[in-house]
């Protein structure tokens, strides 16, 4: 029972609560989350693995899955600190980064009428435009985060397991320190909406399942057939569509000159991506039984 | 209890107002239909929970209990049909009605990896009656009030049954309500915890909150309700006062005594009817009156020990309301439904 000196409960007269409230209280629940915070921290170790394994093999490493874009940023790591942020970037949206994105996407929605704690959302009242709108933000915002971890300890590692103090371009040239950084945070905003593109569309099966591993296979089993059909060059006609066309020209921001229209066209269609996939999810979240 | 509502401080708010409603009621619904694919879980359900009263909703698993519970909130939409929810339109009210609404339906819904406390901090900070500063506090007295405090700090994912469902009673009394929906409170608790849960109906009732409970446990519902509505096939078979209902059911007069042979012949040649049960003899009172059917018997010479009205139990009448549907098929099965008569 209550005690005697408690005041009774202050209710405000108001329909929703404030939205700060909200996505603080989304924010804390998804960092909160045990599968983040490892991921998270897988991101913090895999630049400093990448770097300590750059440096040690100091010859060009051997291709790989033979992925062009990704063996021409490789030839250039020697002694080329910065190219290492560049490097894990690209590494990390084959497949990493889209995965996390569709995760934090299937734990929004699918995971959440799982568990049954949507409805508790839903009859408190928040209303369905906003839970979405706080849900989207949650995933835009983890992504970010998760670009930024790679981002900034990939610059760290690279200064100090490679050295060198600026970014040797793929046209031959070396950019000044400052510039340099220019460029890495440019790729990281278009590492980092190219993802929320994939979040979109994962976060449009989230509200359409309860099962969130029903949204990471159709996100994941998505772009493995994207890659695919990009690779058919019978197709040509069909890849303007495909939103993985626009990840190799990723590369083009260490060129000098920047030649833009590649970085143009991926955002075109990383945007029109994300109008589609909030669209999709607001239609389905509209009807969805809660 | 200092977690009440005010009571005073009803009438307000852009409301869709019933026009003209009799008496007010918290929640109604008229015709509600709903389909899931060519399955009817709901059909022609009119539901009234008067303001005020304690309703136990009764059925047997499938009878679209739980499916009229989320439309009166909101949670899926109706197929067909009407809901008004403390006198605003569902669902379009819902940031006017559900504010005052606590709910646990179809269990409660927690994430395993946070602590009793956290969940509810967390369903807290979606309450738009909640102000910020008093989250803490209010989440601290509703884990008191379900006797949870003690595990508070505990993560969900090691709660037995019993706390999980205490932990979804604590997020249905986070703030003070004026009408709160019980969708199988008592499920997994042991029988101390049901008597708590009763205590906590009984507290709301005291307090003027309007109180819907949906149960498939009679004896629950009996003991804490004074409005009882049964579901069958997806629609309402029976509503109304607890009490009511109970007598209008089926009016009769058990007299024990050793002459029953001669007791059900006297009150056959007046046409009254009359059986021999297991103590003595059964009397309808359809067409009489239990003084004339003593008077019969003591003029027949029939020794008379003891005269009691017979009173139907909730489960009879249940077992009446739902069987009499059912011709003997022993589950009901909502796909085959049926205009119930």
């Amino acid at each position: 029972m209550t005690l005697a000196l408690d005041a009774p409960l202050l209710t405000e007269r108001r329909t929703k609560a404030p939205v700060g409230r909200l996505l603080r209280s989304e924010l804390r629940f998804m960092f909160r989350r045990p599968r983040t915070l490892v991921a998270l921290g897988l991101l913090v170790i895999g630049p400093i693995l990448a770097g300590i394994a750059m440096a040690v093999a100091t010859s060009t490493p051997q291709g790989g899955p033979g992925d062009r874009a990704i063996e021409g940023v490789a030839t250039l790591v020697a002694d080329n600190g910065l190219i290492l942020p560049v490097f894990v970037l690209m590494l990390c949206m084959v497949m990493l980064l889209p995965m996390l994105g569709a995760m934090w996407s299937a734990d929004a929605l699918a995971g959440e009428t799982q568990t049954g704690a949507l409805r508790g959302l839903l009859v408190a009242p928040v209303s369905r435009v906003r839970l979405l709108a706080v849900k989207a933000f949650g995933v835009a915002v983890l992504t970010f985060v998760a670009v930024a971890i790679i981002t900034i300890v990939g610059i760290i590692a690279g200064l100090t397991i490679l050295g060198g103090d600026g970014l040797l371009t793929m046209s031959g040239n070396t950019l000044p320190f400052g510039q340099s950084l220019g460029r890495i945070a440019l790729m990281a905003v278009l590492v980092t909406i190219q993802v929320w593109a994939v979040a979109a569309i994962a976060l449009a099966i989230s509200a359409a399942t309860e099962h969130p591993l029903v949204v990471m296979a159709a996100a994941l089993g998505g772009i493995i057939v994207f890659t695919i059909l990009n690779n058919i060059s019978a197709l040509d006609w069909l890849h303007p569509v495909l939103l993985t066309d626009g990840w190799d020209s990723l590369a083009d921001v260490i060129r000098d000159p920047m030649p833009t229209d590649g970085i143009t066209d991926g955002l075109l269609r990383a945007a029109c991506y994300i109008v589609i996939g909030y669209s999709l999810a607001l239609a389905r979240m509209s009807t969805k039984d809660g | 209890m200092s977690t009440v509502t005010d009571m005073t401080e009803i009438e307000e708010a852009p409301a869709e107002t019933t026009a003209g409603a009799p008496a007010r009621l918290a929640a109604r619904t008229r015709n509600l239909r709903k389909v899931y694919g060519r399955t009817v879980a709901v059909d022609h359900v009119d539901l009234d929970v008067p303001m005020g009263a304690v309703l136990g909703m009764l059925g047997p698993n499938g009878s679209g209990k739980t499916t009229t519970i989320r439309m009166l909130l909101g949670l899926t939409l109706p197929t067909a049909g009407s809901v008004e929810l403390l006198g605003h339109k569902m669902p379009d009210g819902a940031g006017w009605a559900l504010p005052e609404v606590g709910a646990l339906v179809e269990g409660p819904g927690f994430h395993p990896f946070l602590s009793g406390r956290d969940n509810l901090m967390r369903v807290a900070a979606a309450e738009p009656h909640l102000a910020t500063k008093d989250i803490p506090r209010a989440v601290g007295q509703a884990l008191e009030r379900v006797g949870l405090s003690a595990a508070a700090n505990r993560r969900y994912r090691g709660y037995s049954l019993g706390m999980k469902q205490r932990l979804g009673l604590a997020s249905a009394l986070l703030i003070p309500r004026r009408f709160v929906v019980l969708d199988e409170p008592t499920n997994g608790l042991d029988p101390a915890g049901t008597r708590e849960v009763r205590a906590v109906i009984a507290d709301l009732h005291a307090a003027g909150t309007t109180v819907l409970v949906s149960s498939h446990l009679l004896a629950e519902v009996e003991a804490t309700c004074t409005h009882v509505a049964v579901l069958h096939k997806g629609s309402v078979v029976a509503q109304g006062e607890l009490t009511e209902l109970l007598e209008a059911g089926d009016s009769g007069l058990l007299v024990s005594t050793p002459d029953v042979a001669t007791a059900v012949n006297a009150l056959r040649d007046d046409r009254i009817p009359a059986r021999e049960a297991p103590n003595g003899v059964h009397v309808d009172l359809a067409a009489t009156t239990a003084p004339e059917v003593v008077a019969k018997l003591v003029e027949a010479g029939v020794a008379v020990h003891e005269v009691r009205r017979q009173r139907t139990g909730l489960e009879e009448l249940f077992a009446r309301l739902t069987e009499s549907a059912d011709k003997g098929n022993g589950l009901s099965d909502v796909d085959t439904f049926e205009e119930s008569p």
